[in-house]
């Protein structure tokens, strides 16, 4: 219970500290914007460029998650803050996951304001009733890419390169939800032209894909990040 | 006990090289030209065995780091950044080949399916891997953060694989029991490279771990003279 409270404090912490400045968040929110609309300008718009909308929210999900897991331990790093937490008396996965778990909300919050304005860019047809699956998809989505992320990004910023490493390291770990991903928000965003079977075949192969992944990664973090941060 | 491992490391040598010739000659002068694919056919050889190699020096990889971290002794951790790096190289060639092998049978260079595909991610993935070894200057630190990312990284490619493979999928499953594409001599022929290849790699790898432990002595004493 009391590994729990450590968790939550480090994940309050990290709010707190957000809502004082808000670079993260307003910077990835602004980048995800500003990818939809130089993706108008490089594609056009036209019919054609709706079979491409779900490659695009996502590669404009994942570009915006490696600007904000960059910061994630810059700040920890430079200032010390990590040295404290080293030296509390609870276990280094506490650290792990109170940082996974507020880089997932931060990346929940920025999606949840560009998803509406996804919608109107480049989005016909109304998907409100397949409303449910997407936020699924997005949360799942979200926990892998924060669960592996925040690993990588501990790794990058101990090495002389700093944030011109983690993209190197995570895009190629990220693949296999990135495909997951949008195959599934393919399916949400044009479930009307394919069959009510076919789309539920398909889309629970692709969650089931989601969730194995998330379930390794989130593993693979909390056993491997204490070899990351020990000096 | 040095002679030993000298003597080790030239009988690796010998044979691999005395392999990968004969896998040639039998390659071109043993197994009956394929009906449908002529001589393009016979870069399957060097194809399907540099296919396999890079598995299973990512596998090392995996495996040193993993001792590694348990038992946090250098001495494995070079094991896993030669393997990481062997297994590059002979990964480009498979690429390579595969671009080649493709142009005739598919008509295009490239064809983003799974078994292609997920070499191009696992060449990216170790690629990451080297850059990471070369921008962490301390040597106990890097040795820790690469056995990491290769652990992730070796986690990443089977789900990669699977993920790609429900994504599209064009490529002959050789594998598979039903259809064996292959005459008995080709598979010998392919069995033979495969042999050599993997003795090729043990060559290199024995003396890439050592050229790694001169490359840290080196810095070590440099260290000592700059204190």
């Amino acid at each position: 219970m009391n590994y729990l409270r450590h968790v939550l404090i480090l994940v309050q912490k990290d709010i707190v500290a957000e809502l004082r400045t808000k670079e993260m968040l307003n910077s990835m929110l602004l980048f995800v914007l500003l990818t939809m609309v130089m993706f108008n300008f490089a594609f056009g718009s036209g019919p054609e460029t709706e079979t491409l909308s779900s490659g695009l929210l996502w590669i404009s999900f994942l570009f915006a998650a490696i600007l904000g897991l960059n910061r994630v331990f810059v700040h920890e790093k430079d200032e010390g803050c990590l040295d404290g937490l080293m030296l509390c008396s609870m276990d280094c996965s506490v650290i792990y996951f109170g940082k996974a778990i507020s880089s997932f909300l931060f990346l929940s919050v920025a999606e949840l304001i560009a998803l509406p304005v996804f919608t109107v860019f480049f989005v016909r047809e109304s998907f409100l009733s397949h409303l449910w699956i997407l936020i699924i998809v997005l949360m799942l989505g979200n926990v892998g890419i924060s669960a592996v992320g925040t690993l990588l990004s501990a790794i990058s910023i101990n090495t002389k390169a700093r944030d011109l490493m983690l993209p190197v390291l995570f895009l190629p770990v990220i693949v296999p939800i990135l495909v997951a991903a949008v195959k599934s928000t393919g399916l949400v965003l044009s479930f009307s032209s394919v069959g009510t079977q076919q789309f539920w075949t398909e889309i629970v192969i692709w969650l089931r894909t989601l969730v194995i992944y998330d379930i390794i990664f989130v593993l693979v973090g909390f056993l491997t990040f204490e070899y990351v941060v020990e000096e | 006990m040095r002679l030993k491992n000298g003597t080790i490391k030239r009988c690796l040598g010998i044979t691999s090289f005395l392999g990968i010739f004969i896998s040639l000659y039998m390659a071109f002068f043993y197994t009956p030209l394929d009906k449908n694919l002529g001589v393009v056919q016979k870069i399957f050889y060097i194809h399907f065995p540099a296919a396999i190699v890079p598995y299973f020096a990512f596998f090392v990889v995996l495996v040193c780091s993993i001792i590694y971290l348990k038992t946090r002794d250098r001495k494995w951790s070079k094991i896993a950044y030669a393997s990481a790096e062997i297994g590059l190289v002979i990964d480009t060639a498979l690429l390579v080949t595969g671009t080649i092998f493709d142009k005739p049978t598919w008509g295009v260079w490239w064809v983003w399916e799974p078994r292609l595909t997920t070499s191009l991610i696992m060449w990216l993935l170790y690629a990451g891997y080297l850059m990471l070894y070369y921008s962490v200057g301390e040597a106990e630190r890097r040795s820790r953060l690469t056995a990491v990312y290769g652990i992730v990284a070796f986690i990443s490619v089977p789900i990669s694989f699977m993920s790609i493979r429900w994504w599209r999928t064009v490529h002959p499953i050789v594998f598979e029991p039903t259809k064996i594409a292959l005459d008995t001599s080709m598979w010998v022929t392919t069995l033979v490279f495969l042999f050599s290849m993997t003795l090729f790699y043990a060559y290199l790898l024995g003396h890439r771990v050592d050229m790694i432990g001169l490359q840290e002595e080196i810095e070590d004493l440099k260290d000592e003279v700059e204190d």
